[in-house]
């Protein structure tokens, strides 16, 4: 929307009842309840969307990297409507959609894919099969599958009935969809994906890679670019797999290939994003490009404006994502109503935000709340500017992921940039916690003291685990 | 009023006098606070200069400078009523949904013994999964909630015995 109204586009938000008061709202020209909190009857009602695009006399819609942004049924709708469907058109996105066909296409290409499944399973025979077949551990998809839900980790035959129930289970929750799709795990592998381009008009570039491998449940908490594992002769081999699988498919607008990166730089396809994604913002502050106006560009018909030479990166982006999820009780999703904020601002720091006082945090939707990019001329830099970022960041009232990025962004391993899809597992809970000095602990203590004799404010000993904190408010109740 | 104050692995004794005074350990500290909204203060302390919030009360979470840390207030009545508690009832969990969503899946039965981190249901919240594992090696003594029942946070879901 910022986009938009750069360039001058009027644009036209949708809400659910949880949205009224959202950010998106208030950025947009024109604004429309379209239903309830629950996504169903809401941001996923294709024939609603339209309807209003439509009344409103809209000439495109953008999905944004959400709910339908990769469905073939809804860009097909959109332009059956006679609408602009600002990302890949529909048989790009059926094509590249389910996760086998979009593994077959690479092959074909010529690009690696993981040993596994080229056709969707939905029997857990077939399944075991194909295991045993390709070894242990493996790693099990819902093929219809994104954004890492429903998949699972299976290191041994006893392992594999339970991982299916939960596969299956999230997939046909999330994706409407049972069938899954078996691969080798990769372990110790970092997780590398490949911005790329194409205008429809023959030209397709690759803008640049960020490594995502800070993870926890198979989501990405910490993108950065460059990838500090990255040669420019990787660069080029993922750069040049990503144009050759667009080609194959015909592809149009923006759209990420996904990699693991073994150890030995070795690599494999894992899937296309056919949709701008989350972390877009770190290609932006590297390349100087922006992408969403890119993406409008493309969807009505223009060229590309660059060639690849043309294409420059400078310096170093990171992006850490404030989410609603307690990371000190395994990054359970939080609720709460933001009671205090603060965001960070000053050089090289771009927030993306939906957090407003007295903003509800709506458990309907994904805990995603905020998106804090930094640049810098390099990853010390930037790294420095993450730390400094942090630092000016207070979001009272909702429990966040601010605490873990704190402490990864000065822990040694990350610093080094010495880190893989294992990492979180690895170095969190942290062995050590935040360290206050005499003066910070006396002010805390001050504060912590003033709170408690304010007025209403009710302060009881802390909890040592949440364990220890539900029995206690069981004892209350 | 005398307070024991727990954050970032430590314990100070403070004590706040009728005449404005502030001890800490039983020391006089220079200190004096100036609120910049609710739970939210400039605080300069011996000449330094600090930043202080109170981000939640349940668990409570104190902001220092961008440092986050868990913190614990006990005054001196709570701190001898903590103790009695301890030795009356430090063996029982509760496991209550951290928030609402759809209970999937329920995977023991009353009177099974778990292990710790061993997963006692599915929580569906956020469109994702997530398992409410044992905190320690328990007996279950009680199941609350049948699976694919809406909970809302807080709910309680089941009770565990410590085994050991």
């Amino acid at each position: 929307m910022r986009t938009c109204r750069e360039l001058g586009i009027a644009t036209v938000a949708v809400y659910s009842d949880a949205d009224r008061g959202a950010l998106h709202v208030r950025g947009a020209d024109e604004a429309y309840a379209i239903g309830p909190a629950a996504p169903s009857q809401s941001y996923l009602d294709a024939e609603r969307l339209i309807a209003v695009a439509k009344r409103t006399g809209c000439d495109a819609v953008h999905p944004g990297y959400g709910f339908l942004a990769e469905s073939a049924d809804f860009a097909q709708a959109v332009s059956d409507a006679g609408l602009t469907f600002v990302g890949p058109p529909a048989a790009v996105q059926r094509a590249l959609g389910e996760k086998t066909s979009a593994r077959r296409l690479a092959a074909a290409a010529g690009v690696p894919v993981a040993e596994g499944t080229m056709e969707p399973l939905t029997d857990e025979a077939a399944i075991r099969a194909v295991a045993e077949r390709i070894g242990y551990p493996v790693m099990l998809k819902p093929a219809a599958g994104g954004g890492g839900k429903g998949m699972r980790i299976v290191r041994s035959d006893g392992e594999l009935a339970g991982a299916y129930r939960g596969a299956t289970g999230e997939g046909r929750t999330a994706f409407g969809s049972t069938e899954l799709l078996v691969e080798r795990l990769i372990e110790r592998a970092r997780h590398v994906e490949m911005q790329l381009f194409a205008d429809g008009h023959g030209r397709v570039v690759w803008l640049g890679e960020r490594d995502c491998s800070v993870q926890r449940r198979h989501q990405k908490l910490i993108e950065e670019t460059p990838g500090p594992s990255v040669d420019e002769r990787l660069r080029g081999l993922l750069g040049d797999a990503a144009v050759r699988i667009a080609r194959a498919s015909n592809y149009r607008n923006a759209g990420t290939a996904e990699f693991l990166v073994g150890p030995d730089g070795s690599f494999v396809f894992l899937e296309m994003n056919t949709r701008l994604q989350v972390e877009h913002p770190v290609t932006e502050l590297v390349t100087g490009l922006d992408l969403v106006a890119l993406q409008f560009s493309v969807a009505a018909g223009e060229p590309l404006p660059f060639e690849q030479e043309d294409v420059t990166r400078r310096g170093a982006a990171i992006e850490l994502r404030v989410t609603a999820e307690d990371p000190h009780a395994g990054f359970l999703p939080t609720g709460g109503t933001v009671s205090l904020l603060r965001e960070p601002s000053g050089p090289g720091v771009r927030v993306d935000s939906s957090l407003y006082p007295g903003m509800a945090v709506p458990t309907e939707y994904d805990p995603l709340l905020a998106k804090i990019a930094v640049w810098g001329p390099d990853r010390d830099a930037a790294l420095r500017r993450a730390r400094r970022a942090v630092r000016e960041t207070l979001i009272g009232g909702v429990t966040t992921t601010l605490p873990f990025h704190a402490h990864v962004l000065s822990e040694e391993e990350f610093s080094a940039g010495r880190y893989d899809t294992g990492y979180v597992e690895g170095h969190w809970p942290a062995a050590i916690g935040a360290e206050l000095d005499g003066s910070a602990a006396a002010a805390a203590a001050y504060g912590l003291v003033l709170g408690r004799t304010s007025g209403t404010t009710r302060v009881r000993p802390a909890p040592d685990s949440a364990w220890a904190r539900a029995a206690r408010e069981g004892a209350l109740r | 009023m005398r307070y024991a104050v727990d954050l970032a692995g430590r314990r100070l004794m403070v004590e706040t006098g009728t005449d404005g005074r502030f001890l800490v350990d039983d020391e006089v500290v220079t200190i004096a606070a100036r609120p910049l909204g609710k739970d939210h203060w400039s605080i300069a302390c011996q000449g330094r200069s600090h930043e202080v919030a109170i981000l939640g009360r349940d668990p409570l979470r104190v902001w220092v400078d961008g440092v986050e840390v868990r913190a614990a207030v006990t005054d001196e009545r709570a701190l001898a009523a903590a103790g009695r508690d301890a030795s009356a009832s430090g063996s029982q969990h509760e496991i209550r949904a951290p928030m609402p969503g759809l209970l999937k899946a329920v995977h023991v039965a009353v009177g099974d013994t778990v292990e710790r981190g061993d997963a006692i249901a599915t929580l569906e919240a956020m469109k994702m999964e997530n398992e409410l594992r044992s905190p320690e090696r328990a007996r279950v003594a009680k199941l609350a909630v049948a699976a694919g029942t809406k909970v809302e946070g807080g709910a309680l879901l089941a009770v565990l015995v410590s085994a050991d």
